[in-house]
């Protein structure tokens, strides 16, 4: 691009727009989240007292913050790899030309990802429900089970069990992306696989995965930051409990800002330093990731 | 942008419509003879309105909604005023009201929201006093008992900010029962209140005969604050002299000033639940529902019994006409007297009416928290709202017509609640302890959910960490608000002449 | 009666020969997809049930089905206006912001300037953030603005509120296209907008595609943000905080929520199943071109 010789003027009208859409809602919020997160501040009308890093001494020895970080991540690192190899393995099977019914599948599977968060929430709720609830029922009149499971009641359960319906709801889209990418193959590389009688795991491994390499990155970039935006689906099913065994980031943010225990009033400042906070690890790991990769990348 | 402006007016008005057709059509048959029972006449104006005004106000609905809209709708027919009424949960309350206020948006008559202080709504300047508005105003204040009107509380500089029409004796943690299990199980609480052995064997004998039909007891164990409500109110019966159940006051012995966590009661209370756990009489699930849910399943016939409070009467006798309900004290001491449960103050608080300092509307206002202060209008509030939400004064509770249950309930209050010391209202400066008063993460209601749940294991450990977090939050708290230059001590809390048995009044200050 | 035994035979293999690997595949898929909406199947089953039946544990089909739910969520619950605020956010915000981040992505792909590596880095910064906390800026920005109650507060915000990501995608993408289009258009002395509207929209299409669905799905599925926005003008609500709502503090009403979701989730489905041709060949489609 560098040989662009003319600057037309139009190109920073052009910017114009964008500029100031992301200055609104993406810059100003996060750059006056960092400025309240220097303050001692209740929020709303109450008066800011500044108390400088105070916010972020006491976030570095508060368990509650570093539990929903290690949440937080157990739930990224639980769904991300799930998500990605499952619908992986669906869009193949979906790719094949012969099978007729690919588009009613397709359709299908993809139901959950245009259904409201709020409405997921509720039917999941009552499906798991360990009274009368059809899954437990189902593996009780299996014997799987002498007793009802308290899926989001129990905390050895309720990670798993958000776990599950995140996949399931987002699943759909996760394929199509796939979908997307396996038609870039080539015709020819299937039919040249055929002679050297490459099929199954070896052919999607070693000759597929290789061409649709640039889409998996762009792919797992999408899936992780959805990841991380999971306060929808927590907060109508389980509201971070029972005793913060689904609390994660966003539900703590969420819980020190709006004050929603007993007692409590609520901490606007701490909560953004808790978001800036978080915002800055995860930053650092998708650095420290980068570059072991890029290393990893250039030894082999 | 015009466009869409209108676009969003249109909006409002085709919800208006549709909300106003759902009235009609769903409840037309249920609010006309209400309306017939509740005010037939209501009282000529107190004060000059504008016809064509528009008052809005907002609570947090449930049986009250049922009298507003009623009551409501014969205010516009009379006066010709429309009252805007929103009736939202608890929770949105807690947005919607300081949202509005910031905005310059909010209704004109609001409930505070629960975690926020009258004396700081004041002083910010959310609200306006009403005195102007309410003729010979002092007149109609002493219609109201003892404790209604108190300073630090409602009035403010001998202004009166907030409308306490409603009682506050009433207990969120009394027990509510299916009669036919329980008698199955061979108990019957209404001749003899359960004692927390009792309480223990009636829930595993409900279990055992509901064959995983139906368990023995319930709670919406999501919703955190119902453990510490139920822990709390266990404890005062078997004798533990706690304060009321605001922050400053919650689990504070008053005698001494001291919190009350690692009593032997407060123990034995939160070991109770521990015992259901275990004996498998919970019902399966609680600590993935909320109240509403858990009260829900009552009358499905899927629990025997439930710890709630009495506004399920007038929703159970309404909605689910053929469920055999009875009401009953919460579990007692196996052995000894029982104790009573304490009030901080004679009104409720979550009811307590306050106008907008922006609004302009001060002279409806007036008028309706008028008519709702006089015994008319307190007759016509417990006709429709019975038990649920009593009204303030003892004499409409009488001529009120109510179901025979509700009747046995407020009779339970009066038996079992006393009004205990307010320490706000001793020591008005307080009000900023409250303000810069912040519970530890892991709170009191937390930490039974943990117990209970067997996230945590041993409670008399846990117990007095628990007292020794809350200490050094309330400490904290005083720092602060000394540091902010008001004269209070821990000192303040304590009221050696306090006796849990009997009322406190304005003279034992 | 052949014909009729034919055409499941025809539904899964269409005009080919029947073989092993796609009646096992088929039959797979199929048992899988049953699985996958037995949550929906369930929704709307319980939708047409009284409360005591639900409680009952009986099976799918309802003993004797009840429309009154349906009336009540209608009524109630307003999930007919709550259904067109939702379509006006979503269909507003899509063009907001594939307009804006088509052009900055644009520019920022196939333009130098001065400080362009800096916003470059500054987006990929933000992507990670999580959004929840940067509510309360947002909410003070909109009321600062008087558009903390309007729809068109909320469109705006939804438009911004994840739009980096769609930027960096738009810039990669137009990166990689090569320079002949676009040099045979400047020596021709077409102007910039047109160049951009006319010769390099058309060319990005698989990723417009992209951003399309994900603003779609993102302002369909947004909860924290209508949920503050909306808080204080209960009538321009969305579909998802009106049935969060709808579960309310002091009453469950399971089938009446139930109904609520049916009503919120059939004509989504419905308009998904009519142009899924478009949305996913469309999206497919391009990518190999």
């Amino acid at each position: 691009m560098s040989n662009r010789k003319r600057q037309p003027r139009a190109l920073y009208l052009a910017m114009v727009p964008g500029l100031v859409l992301a200055g609104m809602f993406t810059f100003y919020p996060i750059l006056a989240a960092g400025y309240y997160a220097l303050f001692d501040w209740s929020g709303f009308n109450s008066p800011k007292m500044f108390v400088g890093l105070d916010n972020f001494a006491r976030l570095m020895t508060d368990p509650f913050f570093w539990g929903a970080f290690q949440r937080s991540l157990i739930f990224l690192l639980g769904t991300v790899p799930l998500q990605m190899f499952i619908s992986l393995w669906i869009a193949v099977l979906l790719n094949n030309q012969l099978l007729k019914l690919s588009n009613v599948f397709r359709t299908l599977i993809f139901l959950p990802v245009v259904t409201p968060v709020a409405v997921i929430g509720i039917v999941w709720t009552f499906l798991l429900s360990p009274f009368n609830g059809p899954i437990n029922g189902l593996l009780l009149d299996l014997g799987l089970l002498s007793r009802p499971i308290d899926f989001l009641g129990s905390s050895d359960t309720v990670m798993p069990s958000l776990i599950g319906v995140y996949v399931w709801k987002w699943l759909g889209l996760t394929m199509i992306y796939w979908l997307a990418a396996l038609q870039t193959v080539p015709e020819d590389v299937y039919e040249a696989a055929k002679l050297d009688n490459c099929k199954g795991g070896r052919l999607l491994l070693f000759v597929i995965l290789p061409i649709i390499r640039p889409f998996a990155l762009v792919i797992l970039l999408i899936s992780a930051v959805g990841a991380l935006n999971v306060f929808p689906l927590i907060m109508s099913m389980t509201n971070g409990g029972p005793f913060f065994s689904s609390e994660v980031i966003e539900i703590f943010i969420y819980r020190s800002a709006f004050a929603t225990a007993e007692g409590t009033r609520t901490q606007l400042g701490y909560a953004a330093a808790a978001g800036v906070l978080f915002g800055l690890l995860i930053m650092m790991l998708t650095l420290l990731q980068a570059v072991i990769s890029r290393r990893s990348g250039k030894k082999s | 942008m015009s466009s869409h402006n209108q676009t969003s007016n249109s909006r409002r008005r085709f919800i208006k419509q549709l909300a106003g057709g759902a009235a009609a059509l769903g409840g037309g048959a249920a609010l006309s003879p209400l309306l017939a029972q509740s005010a037939t006449t209501l009282p000529p104006a107190i004060n000059t309105l504008t016809p064509g005004s528009v008052l809005r106000w907002i609570d947090s609905g449930d049986q009250k909604a049922v009298f507003y809209k009623a009551f409501f709708q014969q205010y516009a027919q009379d006066r010709g005023i429309e009252v805007i009424y929103d009736p939202l949960p608890w929770n949105e309350i807690a947005k919607v009201v300081p949202l509005g206020v910031r905005n310059k948006t909010a209704h004109d008559v609001f409930a505070l929201p629960q975690n926020s202080n009258p004396a700081d709504a004041v002083s910010e300047g959310w609200l306006q006093p009403y005195d102007d508005f309410i003729p010979d105003i002092e007149s109609w204040k002493a219609g109201f008992p003892e404790g209604a009107f108190l300073p630090g509380i409602n009035v403010f500089d001998g202004k009166t900010y907030g409308l306490p029409f409603t009682s506050n004796k009433r207990s969120s943690t009394h027990l509510l029962f299916n009669r036919n299990y329980l008698q199955e199980a061979g108990f019957d609480p209404e001749s003899k209140s359960l004692t927390q052995s009792d309480f223990r064997e009636a829930a595993r004998k409900i279990t055992e005969n509901g064959k995983g039909r139906y368990f023995g007891f319930i709670l919406g164990g999501n919703q955190i604050g119902r453990w510490s409500a139920i822990v709390r109110d266990i404890a005062r019966l078997s004798g533990a002299s706690a304060g009321a159940d605001s922050v400053v006051e919650a689990d504070i012995d008053f005698r001494t000033g001291e919190y009350t966590f690692d009593s032997d009661q407060y123990i034995e209370a939160i070991e109770l639940l521990i015992a259901l756990q275990k004996d498998g009489s919970m019902f399966p699930g609680v600590m993935g529902i909320n109240a509403p849910q858990a009260r829900a399943f009552m009358p499905q016939g899927a629990a025997g019994m439930i710890l709630q409070g009495p506004w399920n009467i007038p929703a159970w006798e309404s909605q689910n006409p053929e469920f055999d309900f009875g009401i009953g004290s919460a579990p007692l001491p196996d052995e000894g007297p029982a104790g009573h449960l304490t009030i901080g103050q004679g009104a409720a608080a979550p009811n307590t009416m306050w106008l907008w300092s922006g609004s302009e509307n001060g002279a409806i206002a007036g008028d309706i928290f008028h008519y709702l202060g006089t015994l008319q209008g307190q007759t016509a509030w417990a006709n429709v709202v019975g038990a649920g939400d009593p009204p303030i004064m003892p004499e409409a509770i009488e001529k009120a017509d109510m179901s025979p249950r509700a009747k046995a309930v407020l009779q339970l209050f009066n038996e079992q609640i006393r009004v205990g010391p307010n320490p706000v209202v001793g020591t008005p400066a307080l009000s900023s302890v409250v303000s810069s008063f912040q519970a530890p993460d892991l709170s009191f209601a937390l930490t039974v959910q943990g117990l209970v749940g067997g996230q945590l294991k041993d409670v008399g450990k846990e117990m007095k960490a628990l007292k020794t977090r809350y200490d050094d939050a309330l400490n904290q708290a005083f720092d602060k608000a000394r540091a902010n230059g008001s004269d209070v001590s821990r000192d303040d809390l304590v009221f050696a002449n306090w006796d849990p048995a009997t009322d406190f009044g304005s003279k034992h200050y | 009666m052949k014909a009729l035994l034919n055409w499941p035979r025809r539904l899964v293999f269409g005009e080919r020969k029947p073989t092993r690997g796609v009646a096992i595949t088929s039959l797979l898929l199929a048992a899988l997809c049953c699985l996958w909406i037995y949550p929906f199947l369930w929704m709307i089953s319980t939708s047409l049930k009284t409360t005591g039946e639900i409680f009952m544990g009986t099976g799918l089909i309802p003993e004797t089905p009840v429309l009154d739910n349906y009336a009540r969520a209608w009524t109630d619950a307003h999930m007919g206006s709550y259904f067109i605020n939702t379509v006006l956010v979503t269909v507003g915000s899509l063009i907001i912001v594939t307009v804006c981040t088509s052009l900055l992505g644009y520019v920022l792909g196939r333009y130098s300037f001065r400080g362009k590596s800096l916003l470059i880095a500054a987006f990929v910064a933000t992507v990670f953030v999580p959004q929840g906390f940067t509510i309360i800026p947002i909410f003070e920005m909109l009321s600062f603005f008087k558009l903390s109650t309007s729809l068109w507060g909320l469109t705006l915000a939804t438009s911004g509120h994840a739009m980096a990501i769609y930027v960096l995608l738009f810039a990669g993408y137009f990166r990689q296209l090569p320079d002949e289009l676009e040099d045979a258009a400047i020596m021709d002395g077409v102007g910039f907008f047109r160049i951009f509207w006319y010769v390099m929209l058309p060319l990005a299409r698989p990723i417009a595609v992209t951003v399309i669905i994900m603003q779609v799905l993102h302002a369909w599925n947004d909860f924290l943000l209508p949920l503050v926005i909306t808080l204080a003008n209960p009538a321009i609500r969305t579909l998802s905080v009106g049935i969060y709502a709808f579960k309310g503090e002091q009453s469950i009403d399971w089938s009446g929520m139930a109904a609520a979701s049916t009503i919120s989730v059939v004509p989504i489905v419905l308009l998904f199943i009519l142009l899924q041709r478009y949305f996913i060949n469309g999206l497919a489609g391009a990518v190999k071109g």
